[in-house]
C-alpha cells in the first residue's frame, strides 16, 4: 500500500474509533435528550497535517459513512466535511499548527461552522423552528465542551497512527518542528 | 505552471468539481453506497449492543437471593393481573369478531408482533431515531409501526440485513392522524419539538376550536387508524396545551410524549400479516 493510502487508512481508522465512541456516548445521553456531533474533529487533524488529496478523501469517505446512518440526502455531510477540510486547509499555513491550543481552536471553530450549516439544512422540517434552535444550541454547547476535552487526545492518536504508517509529520507541518 | 493565485484557489475548485460530480452520480450508485456503508458499520454497533446486554446481565447477577425472591413475588402478582386481562381480551375479541360478521364489516389489518432490542439511540435536534437489532432476517418491512408498553414509538424507516432504523414519533418527519379520547374528529400530529434535558414533545394541528386542554387537565391522544400505517387506539401522548391557530379556524396544541421514549431498551414491531398487506385481493 502506498504512503498516501496508508495515511487515508490511518485517518479513517481514527475517525471510525471517534465515531463509535460518539455513538456510545449518544446512546447514554439519549434519555437526557442531548446529542453530540463532532464533525469538526473528523476533518481538522487531517486538514491541518496531511496533503490536500489525502485529507479530502478521508473527509469525504467519513461523511458518506455518517450519511449512511442519518436521514439526510446521501452526500450532505460528505460534502459538508469536504468543505470544512477545504477551508481549514486554505488557512492552515497562517496557523501555528504545532500549538495544541491552535489545533483546539481550529477544531472548535470548524465544528461550530459545520454544525450551524447542517442545522440550517435540517431546520425546515421542525414544526417550531424557534424552539428547535434552542435544542440545537444545547446540543452544540454539549458538543463543543466534549470537543474541547477530547481534541488533544484525538490529535495525538491521529499523529501516532500516522507515525506508525511511516508519515513524516515534520514534512507535513511544512518543515516546522513537531 | 499554474499561477500562484490559482494554486490558492485549487482546493475550492476541487470542492466545486466534487459537488457537481456528486450530483451527477446515478441514484442507484448512491443507494448502493449508502447500503454498503451502513452494513459495514452495523456489526460494530451490534457488538456494542451485545456488550451492553452482557453488562446488564452481570449487573443483575450481583443481586442477592432475597432481591430475586422479592422480584419474583412482584412478577407473580403482575402475571396474575395479566392472565385476567388476557381472558377478558379473548372474550372481547370473540365478541368483536361476532359483531364484525353480523355487520358484514371488512376485516381489520392483522399484525405479527416482533420484539427487538434497541441497538443505537440518535436523538438530535435534527432527527430522532433508533436502530434495532432485527431486520430483513425477521421479516420486518419498511413503514411497519413500532410500539412499546407506553404506546406509539415510531415507524420503521429502513430495513437492513440484521438491523432496522426506526423513526421516532418525536421526529419532525413523523405525521400521524390522531383522535382525542372520547372524540372521533381526526387531527394531525407531528413530532419534532424536543427540548434538551426534558421529555420529547409533539404538536397537533387542526384541533376543533371547542377542544380544551391544559397541563392540569390533559387529554389523551390516540392513533385514529386513518392513513393505514398505525392501527387505531394506540396511545401517542397527552395534549397539555392548546392555542388558537394563526387563521383562527382551528387550534394548535402541544403534546407531551412518554418520558420513557428516550430510554427504551426494547420495542415491538407490528409486522403486517400478508393478508393485511393486500386487502384489495379479499372478496367484497
Amino acid at each position: 500500500m502506498t504512503r498516501p493510502r496508508l495515511q487515508i487508512f490511518a485517518t479513517l481508522l481514527v475517525n471510525f474509533i471517534l465515531w463509535s465512541a460518539l455513538a456510545e456516548a449518544n446512546y447514554m445521553l439519549g434519555p437526557w435528550q442531548l446529542r453530540l456531533w463532532l464533525g469538526g474533529l473528523l476533518v481538522a487533524p487531517s486538514a491541518l497535517r496531511l496533503d490536500f488529496q489525502v485529507g479530502a478523501t478521508a473527509a469525504f469517505v467519513t461523511g458518506l459513512a455518517l450519511d449512511a446512518a442519518a436521514p439526510v440526502a446521501f452526500g450532505t455531510q460528505a460534502l459538508l466535511l469536504l468543505a470544512g477540510h477545504v477551508f481549514l486547509f486554505h488557512v492552515r499555513d497562517r496557523l501555528a499548527r504545532n500549538e495544541n491550543l491552535v489545533n483546539m481552536s481550529s477544531t472548535l471553530l470548524a465544528n461550530l461552522a459545520l454544525f450551524l450549516v447542517l442545522s440550517f439544512t435540517q431546520i425546515d422540517a421542525a414544526p417550531a423552528p424557534g424552539r428547535a434552535w434552542l435544542r440545537l444550541f444545547a446540543d452544540l454547547l454539549a458538543s463543543q465542551v466534549v470537543l474541547a476535552l477530547v481534541t488533544s487526545w484525538a490529535f495525538a492518536l491521529h499523529g501516532r497512527l500516522l507515525l506508525a504508517v511511516g508519515a513524516d509529520l515534520r514534512r507535513e507541518h511544512g518543515g516546522t518542528a513537531v | 505552471m499554474l499561477p500562484k493565485r490559482f494554486d490558492q484557489a485549487k482546493p475550492f475548485v476541487t470542492l466545486g468539481v466534487a459537488a457537481v460530480a456528486w450530483l451527477l452520480v446515478p441514484a442507484v450508485v448512491k443507494r448502493g453506497l449508502r447500503l454498503s456503508f451502513f452494513e459495514m458499520r452495523a456489526p460494530v454497533a451490534a457488538t456494542a449492543s451485545f456488550v451492553h446486554d452482557l453488562q446488564d446481565f452481570w449487573a443483575l447477577r450481583t443481586h442477592s437471593n432475597n432481591d430475586l425472591l422479592e422480584a419474583g413475588r412482584q412478577t407473580a402478582g403482575v402475571l396474575a393481573g395479566y392472565e385476567l386481562s388476557v381472558q377478558q381480551k379473548d372474550q372481547l375479541q370473540a365478541e368483536n369478531e361476532r359483531l364484525h360478521e353480523l355487520l358484514n364489516l371488512p376485516a381489520e389489518p392483522g399484525f405479527r408482533f416482533e420484539h427487538a432490542r434497541v441497538m443505537e439511540r440518535d436523538f438530535s435536534g435534527w432527527w430522532q431515531q433508533l436502530t434495532i437489532r432485527k431486520g430483513t432476517n425477521y421479516g420486518l418491512t419498511v413503514g411497519a409501526p413500532v410500539v412499546s408498553a407506553a404506546g406509539v414509538v415510531g415507524r420503521v424507516r429502513e430495513v437492513h440485513a440484521y438491523t432496522a432504523v426506526v423513526e421516532l414519533v418525536s421526529s419532525p418527519g413523523v405525521r400521524i392522524a390522531a383522535v382525542l379520547e372520547g372524540d372521533t374528529r381526526p387531527i394531525s400530529y407531528q413530532g419534532g419539538d424536543n427540548p434538551a434535558l426534558g421529555p420529547a414533545r409533539g404538536v397537533v394541528d387542526y384541533l376543533p376550536v371547542d377542544v380544551l386542554a391544559s397541563a392540569a387537565a390533559p387529554r389523551k391522544l390516540f392513533t385514529s387508524g386513518l392513513g393505514g400505517v398505525f392501527p387505531a387506539n394506540l396511545p401517542i401522548g397527552l395534549l397539555t396545551s392548546v392555542e388558537p391557530s394563526a387563521d383562527g379556524l382551528f387550534k394548535t396544541g402541544g403534546v407531551q410524549l412518554d418520558p420513557g421514549l428516550a430510554s427504551l431498551a426494547e420495542v415491538t414491531v407490528l409486522v403486517p400479516l400478508p393478508a393485511a398487506v393486500a386487502p384489495a385481493s379479499a372478496p367484497p
